[in-house]
């Protein structure tokens, strides 16, 4: 009798617990009959219809978390009768699960539209994890994107080929707080100075953390110059001849550094905290418009400047790509082809201060004026220096190379 | 009773069991270079060896030893004084305890976060330290997270592992206490006599189990030594982790063969435990028997 | 004499062990509404309510994904009570083909990297439909908290003995009913240890959660970590702090329905 009262209770448990995700388990796009890339897009529009889109991709931003599903979410439903499922799911773990599902035969996955870039796109390209081409399949692609564009011809030095749409740009910038320190270094030579003269007050994060990474190629870049790269063979010798000069100064910058640089912060956030907390003077992000969204958050001080190296530093764009075994192929295309309007673009520049993948020239005088009324914050700098000062990406497959070089010869050296 | 009941009894283990190691053998079939869905599909042990030969390997190894070592025999010593203090006064349930789970509750990420704010020579004590005279500038406090030291690691597992070996040894010894602890004391022994003679070598099988867990668990996790640790060496499971992220799928049998090796040295580890422990039980008999 | 002394050093080493426990709470308390904390300051220099919004902003369907991630913890951690008394029984009691294996494999989750586990068992749930869904993860966090449940329920199965189970059914009583009057009292501490740690081991997981549900089955870690890992300390902390106080509040309803239990059973006992 008890035993009985017992089972109720687990299956009333176990049926709370489905239902709790029910909506999610039963596959929402059912009527989805046949999907045919080429069967032009009103055909596409009509396919998507009451359709669920996911996007998954990195979590940890609340600005962005909240413009998707509070802005472009709500504008998908009502535009297009289509339901955005935004997930937080970092790129690796993301790749992990398309090749589970590539592995186990999966043909309808569960990931539709993915954040990418760089490496991450290369490889699941490279094994044949992506939908594609499909940009030459959106209308906006051609309206707005400027097609002969170097990034979006490329992603790291690798050919796109359609296979991913822009989604926004991202720049290295420096930070730092004039009221802490008037001096600004505009090269490598000057940066040396800086972290002479701020001694133990000056790090960052040991690669292959993203941004660090980003920051030891800045630095390759002004030393070496940056055009050799596009063209290196991905060969750890040739790479490391090629990087002597900036290896060199690696180990002499080491001694000005937090801890004489025998040892780095695992990740860029350590080093921001350590930044707001007064105990390193320079901070550096991909967000070119960090200062203005750490100010506004109150995390930095108004005083908080950016700025770059007169010879630039590195920028790239990131994506959105399809997975192979997407099952709502049509509802992603909708959606892609959505966010690369002007109208969102100039909606996410003002929530998100990520720089517009739109090609400026492209632009309605009405949809210039929508961009240039932007109201961009306090201590960056202008979009248009910015992208003067703005240096390609290396090929995708140097960058580990690079990574590997450091952790040998750089750390503790 | 009836000859069925066991089975019946260990019937969803069993089944649990079974897609255990079907999951755990597809995991490490990776390792030895199998991903077919990334056109990888030669046994090989190269994987293996070439992580192996890594100029890093035996530092790495070397660390993540000590690192799980040293925290998990103080957390096992700590651990068990903390058991016999929940136990002998008196506080087996109630508030103590609700704060003693509340360390096994916290994820070791935010542990991380407590070192930094704490520990680290910008941290809660370094500044305590500064208004107090004692130092005049940040680098002037000792440097305990990001050195070879790895204090701040041995620390922050401290922290959540003494709770956990507490709590984990908690109901059997206050239960043996209850039973037969006590009895003792009734018949005349000393409440220490008692608690070295009877109620601590009956609570080891739990004691034990809880020392194998945090020492297998800190060999292989790599939360807080990727945050807290020294950039080189990393400890193994670190090392393994960055080669998991590695943007180059193809690359993953690398992080598998890393992942394998842990395996096999926490088996041996575990393997060494059941050595060591059964040979005690079987001199244990012998000595009833005798 | 020396008994109380050594009392007394106990109480001091408990009293310290608790202050170092909860001493690092009250960061993540101060950090959940702190903007700024620079050095060298013992108190953050300013405060805001970001976490707070962030928490209760509608979007981020918090709240429903805490609720959610409670039941399937509470899941988890009832079964993996159960079972762990059924084997438990099973392996203190009775003699039975492969034992030994038995023994090991109940412990073998322990001894496994969660990352070779996870991607292996991703590839066999998704041919078995299981990826994705609430029941697979409920699998798999049963496979991690069962070593634990296990060791402590056979612990204390051990401990308690067999006799007088056995006299109740010698006495004619069902074997069904002498377990549940005379042995299940007996062992309520230890499920109720049992089901909390299965509860806080289901409930911190991420790697294999995220994995096995793949962003489709939601758990309140999954929501958490990203902020976390970032370093964004106010969003972390204000996450963490939902964490804690919401796991208390289960810890004490546990508590409260297992103390009534209790008392339930002693009245059946006495009459």
């Amino acid at each position: 009798m008890k035993k009985k009262t017992l089972l109720i209770l687990l299956i009333l448990i176990a049926v709370l617990a489905t239902g709790c995700s029910k909506n999610n388990t039963t596959n929402p796009n059912e009527k989805l009959v046949e999907f045919d890339p080429n069967a032009g897009f009103d055909t596409l529009l009509e396919q998507a219809k009451g359709t669920t889109v996911t996007f998954y991709g990195w979590g940890g931003d609340e600005n962005r978390n909240r413009f998707l599903n509070e802005s472009l979410a709500p504008k998908l439903k009502e535009k297009y009768d289509i339901t955005l499922e935004v997930v937080g799911m970092d790129i690796d773990n993301i790749l992990a699960k398309l090749a589970g599902e590539k592995q186990a035969g999966l043909e309808e996955g569960s990931i539709d539209m993915i954040w990418i870039n760089g490496e991450n796109f290369y490889s699941a390209k490279e094994n044949d994890l992506l939908f594609g081409p499909f940009t030459d399949k959106l209308p906006n692609f051609e309206k707005y994107i400027d097609t002969e564009d170097e990034e979006v011809l490329n992603d790291f030095g690798f050919p796109i080929e359609g296979y991913e749409a822009p989604y926004g740009k991202a720049q290295l910038v420096f930070l730092k707080d004039s009221a802490v320190t008037p001096e600004t270094p505009r090269n490598t030579q000057e940066f040396l100075d800086f972290c002479k003269k701020y001694e133990g007050k000056v790090t960052y994060a040991a690669l292959p953390d993203f941004t660090g990474s980003a920051f030891v190629r800045t630095l390759i870049y002004d030393i070496v110059g940056h055009e050799q790269f596009l063209t290196m063979e991905a060969d750890k010798e040739v790479v490391r001849e090629a990087i002597e000069p900036a290896l060199e100064y690696l180990r002499e910058l080491n001694k000005y550094l937090w801890n004489q640089g025998k040892t780095f912060p695992a990740t860029n956030g350590e080093v921001d905290n350590m930044f707001q907390d007064g105990e390193l003077v320079m901070a550096m992000s991909y967000g070119p418009y960090a200062a203005a969204v750490g100010i506004e958050k109150g995390i930095y001080n108004d005083t908080v400047k950016t700025f770059v190296f007169d010879n630039g530093t590195v920028g790239n764009t990131n994506y959105i790509a399809i997975a192979k075994n997407s099952p709502n192929k049509a509802g992603a295309m909708v959606v892609i082809n959505e966010i690369i309007s002007a109208e969102t673009q100039a909606e996410q520049f003002e929530a998100l201060k990520t720089l517009p993948v739109v090609a400026y020239d492209k632009l309605s005088d009405e949809e210039k004026a929508r961009f240039d009324k932007v109201d961009i914050g306090q201590g960056v700098l202008p979009q248009d220096q910015l992208l003067s000062k703005r240096l390609p990406e290396m090929p995708a497959n140097l960058v580990p190379i690079i990574e590997e070089i450091w952790l040998e010869e750089v750390v503790g050296k | 009773m009836n000859k069925k009941t066991p089975y019946i009894l260990i019937m969803p283990i069993v089944l649990l069991g079974v897609l255990f190691i079907y999951g755990l053998v597809n995991g490490i079939i990776q390792s030895f270079g199998y991903i077919p869905a990334f056109d990888l599909r030669d046994f090989t042990l190269d994987y293996y060896v070439k992580v192996i030969k890594s100029p890093t390997f035996l530092d790495s190894l070397k660390l993540t030893l000590q690192i799980s070592l040293i925290s998990s025999i103080l957390s096992a010593v700590l651990g068990t004084i903390l058991t016999a203090a929940l136990v002998y006064t008196g506080h087996t349930e109630g508030k103590a305890l609700q704060i003693i789970k509340l360390a096994i509750l916290i994820p070791h990420t935010i542990v991380a976060l407590f070192s930094i704010s704490i520990l680290s020579q910008n941290g809660l004590l370094a500044r305590l330290f500064y208004k107090l005279g004692l130092i005049d500038a940040q680098t002037d406090f000792p440097l305990l997270l990001y050195t070879k030291n790895n204090i701040g690691i041995i620390l922050g597992y401290l922290w959540k592992e003494v709770p956990f070996v507490a709590y984990f040894s908690l109901s059997l010894m206050a239960s043996i206490n209850k039973t037969l602890g006590e009895a003792a004391e009734n018949l005349g022994a000393s409440r220490l006599k008692s608690f070295f003679y009877i109620t601590l070598p009956l609570s080891m099988p739990a004691i034990g189990k809880a020392f194998l867990i945090i020492l297998t668990f800190s060999f292989g996790a790599y939360d807080l030594p990727f945050l807290l640790g020294a950039t080189v060496p990393k400890a193994l499971p670190v090392q393994a982790h960055i080669e998991y992220i590695h943007p180059d799928l193809r690359h993953r049998p690398y992080a598998m063969a890393m992942n394998g090796l842990i395996l096999l040295i926490t088996w041996i580890m575990a393997g060494i435990y059941y050595l060591v422990t059964n040979s005690k039980k079987i001199k244990g008999d012998n000595h009833e028997r005798s | 004499m020396k008994d109380l002394s050594s009392n007394r050093l106990l109480k001091i080493f408990l009293y310290l062990a608790l202050f170092a426990i909860l001493a690092p709470m009250v960061i993540i308390i101060f950090w959940a509404f702190a903007n700024q904390w620079p050095w060298p300051n013992l108190l953050p220099t300013s405060y805001s309510l970001r976490g707070v919004k962030e928490i209760f902003a509608p979007y981020g369907k918090v709240f429903p994904i805490l609720t959610s991630s409670i039941t399937l913890s509470l899941t988890v951690a009832l079964l993996s009570a159960i079972i762990a008394i059924m084997t438990a029984r099973a392996i203190v009691f009775y003699d039975f083909w492969g034992k030994g294996i038995l023994d090991f494999i109940s412990m073998a989750p322990n001894l496994v990297p969660s990352t070779v586990f996870a991607m292996g068992i991703h590839v066999v749930f998704i041919k078995m439909s299981l990826a994705n869904t609430p029941l697979g993860v409920i699998i798999v966090h049963l496979i991690y908290t069962l070593p634990y449940t296990i060791n402590i329920m056979r612990n204390l199965t051990e401990s308690i003995g067999k006799d007088m189970e056995q006299q109740a059914y010698v006495l004619g009583a069902s074997p069904w009913k002498s377990f549940l009057y005379i042995s299940f009292p007996l062992l309520l501490p230890g499920i109720i240890a049992s089901i909390t740690m299965a509860y806080i081991l289901s409930f911190s997981q991420y790697f294999v959660t995220l994995l096995i549900g793949g962003g489709k089955v939601m758990t309140f870690s999954m929501i958490m970590v990203p902020f976390i890992a970032k370093g964004d300390r106010t969003l972390g902390s204000a996450y963490a702090l939902v964490f804690v106080i919401s796991t208390l509040l289960v810890f004490t309803i546990i508590n409260t329905i297992m103390k009534r239990f209790q008392k339930r059973k002693e009245k059946y006992n006495w009459n």
